[in-house]
């Protein structure tokens, strides 16, 4: 009964503040993967609208961000060195539940639709994802969260488009995002953000998950759950793919 | 044609897969190796991550070595009992190769390793197999009769306690030597993804002295069952063993390997010996200039966890 009174209160603190809600959704709520998968692409829409009961029109002008996120995942980055004529890997910085992948997609330049403040505190850029998920030093959290968002925008899994968002009417709006082949499995989500006058208006999360369908999700499952099983399989069938290669073409 | 393949989560051409699986079957079938040592390292370059390239090119080498193996045994080339010894010896060095694995990649130092390893190990026997096969075609050319057989010499090995009688090899020597060489090549093969035949054939004729017409076929069970072994242990440590990988890759060196082997009986055998030590050293060479060249990116990320890129 409390809870249920204090969310009340929220609500109707926030109602004045808050006119604009979103209405979004995501093309798709799960990306199958099958043995032909050759990345996919997803339309994230929605429309910006009244709070129910303030009666009044939405008014623009509006700025949308949306922040793809992938499952979290540790990782490391390493910096090669020369040692006496050596390149070997000296340095090496742990990223804590970093995104494996993070696309930003906006209608604007972010500095135009908002504070580099808010950005930060949103994080809303790739860099302040890692330096959060990073454990050491000041210097480090610089030098290698910059160097991991850039080894991982080169490779696709992170991106911000700044012309990612139309919209379509004053209210209206929709985004594609195309998912590469090799695009990490799990849980994914999309945060849209509503800007007026640089501040945020009203936000949804919207869910889609990415995962593998029929053998692939089999085979995997198996890998996972019987390893030692899948191990022996995978021996019985190279032993019988060897056994028949020889009979087929009698050595 | 584009396969997804679901351990290594990316999709890749089949007819890339088992195009190059073809092709080093069709070498691995004229020099009579596994071809793991060009398997891997070609996977490595076409973006699969080392640990599922190295994890399932074992099960390729399984597959490209059976034939062969199936072969020697029906026209009875194989040493069952000096096999039995370096199966299980090699079958220890493999559980050691594959937990230094792991912890060699949580070190992140396997890339050093593997670049050394390479190195060493195909540089130094590319080089001795080079001299060696040299030699033997400039004696052939003078019209010296080469001797298929070694002499019985003695060296320090035969003082060795635990000597056993290996009936088919002619042998009558002691096990420690012959464990040692099965517990290093289970270690390397397992480590680097390689069935370490090239390694193991001239360390059976040089060190123990086994005959020529066993060699070949003990080396290549041998081959099979540590890879065999390795393969499960992969699965069950890293889960890294990419079962559609291996087995594009197993379709095109199995059908490869039959065309190199037909195509072999058209050389020399010190002939084949040369290419294959060309061979050897232009990989060697390779990893070689990858430790010494500055690297394209100072910068390198990846996962980490189970299946994780390196």
């Amino acid at each position: 009964m409390r809870a249920l009174l204090l969310v009340l209160a929220l609500v109707l603190m926030a109602s004045p503040v808050q006119a604009e809600r979103v209405v979004s959704s995501v093309s798709n709520t799960t990306v199958l993967i099958s043995s032909s998968f050759d990345g996919e692409t997803l339309t994230m829409f929605g429309n910006i609208e009244p709070e129910l009961g303030t009666g009044q029109p939405a008014k623009g002008p509006y700025h949308v961000v949306i922040v793809v996120e992938g499952p979290l995942s540790d990782r490391v980055t390493r910096l090669k060195t020369n040692n006496f004529g050596i390149w070997m890997n000296t340095v090496q910085v742990q990223f804590n539940a970093m995104p494996t992948y993070f696309h930003v997609l906006s209608d604007a330049k972010l500095k135009e639709i908002t504070t580099p403040v808010v950005i930060a505190e949103e994080k809303l850029r790739p860099e302040y994802q890692a330096q959060a998920a990073i454990e050491t030093g000041w210097w480090d959290s610089v030098v290698f969260a910059n160097q991991t968002v850039r080894l991982l925008t080169e490779k696709g899994a992170f991106a911000v488009r700044e012309d990612g968002v139309q919209f379509l009417s004053n209210t209206f709006y929709s985004a594609q995002l195309t998912l590469p082949a090799n695009v990490p499995n799990g849980a994914f989500v999309a945060r849209t953000y509503v800007f007026k006058d640089g501040q945020i208006i009203a936000r949804k999360s919207d869910g889609f998950s990415v995962r593998k369908s029929g053998f692939e999700r089999f085979v995997g499952q198996s890998a996972n759950q019987y390893p030692l099983l899948y191990g022996l399989v995978c021996v019985a069938l190279a032993l019988f793919t060897g056994w028949l290669g020889g009979v087929v073409f009698k050595r | 044609m584009q396969i997804y393949l679901p351990i290594a989560e990316l999709s890749m051409n089949v007819f890339f897969l088992v195009g190059i699986g073809g092709a080093v079957g069709f070498l691995s079938g004229l020099f009579g190796v596994g071809g793991g040592f060009l398997l891997t390292p070609l996977l490595i370059f076409t973006g699969v991550p080392s640990p599922v390239a190295v994890a399932s090119v074992t099960g390729q080498v399984v597959a490209a070595s059976t034939s062969g193996a199936l072969s020697y045994y029906r026209r009875g080339g194989i040493d069952l009992h000096l096999a039995m010894y370096l199966i299980l010896a090699s079958t220890l060095g493999a559980i050691a190769g594959v937990f230094s694995f792991s912890l060699l990649r949580s070190l992140g130092q396997l890339d050093l390793f593997i670049s050394v390893s390479y190195l060493v190990l195909l540089g130094s026997m590319g080089t001795i197999m080079l001299i060696e096969a040299v030699r033997a075609i400039m004696k052939t050319r003078s019209g010296v009769v080469v001797r298929e057989r070694m002499p019985h010499q003695h060296t320090w090995m035969h003082g060795l306690p635990m000597r056993v009688r290996f009936k088919k090899s002619r042998l009558y020597i002691s096990v420690l030597p012959v464990l040692a060489i099965g517990v290093c090549i289970g270690f390397i093969g397992s480590l680097l993804g390689i069935g370490g035949g090239f390694i193991l054939v001239p360390a059976l004729v040089y060190l123990l002295r086994v005959p020529g017409s066993v060699v070949i076929g003990t080396s290549l069970l041998q081959v099979v069952a540590m890879m065999a072994v390795t393969t499960v242990l992969h699965a069950v440590q890293s889960q890294s063993v990419d079962i559609l990988l291996a087995f594009c890759l197993m379709v095109g060196g199995t059908v490869g390997a039959q065309f190199g082997a037909s195509a072999g009986q058209y050389l020399r055998g010190e002939q084949l010996r040369a290419l294959l030590a060309l061979l050897v050293l232009a990989v060697a060479i390779r990893f070689g200039l990858s430790l010494i060249l500055p690297p394209s990116d100072i910068f390198s990320t990846a996962l980490l966890g189970p299946g994780g890129a390196l």
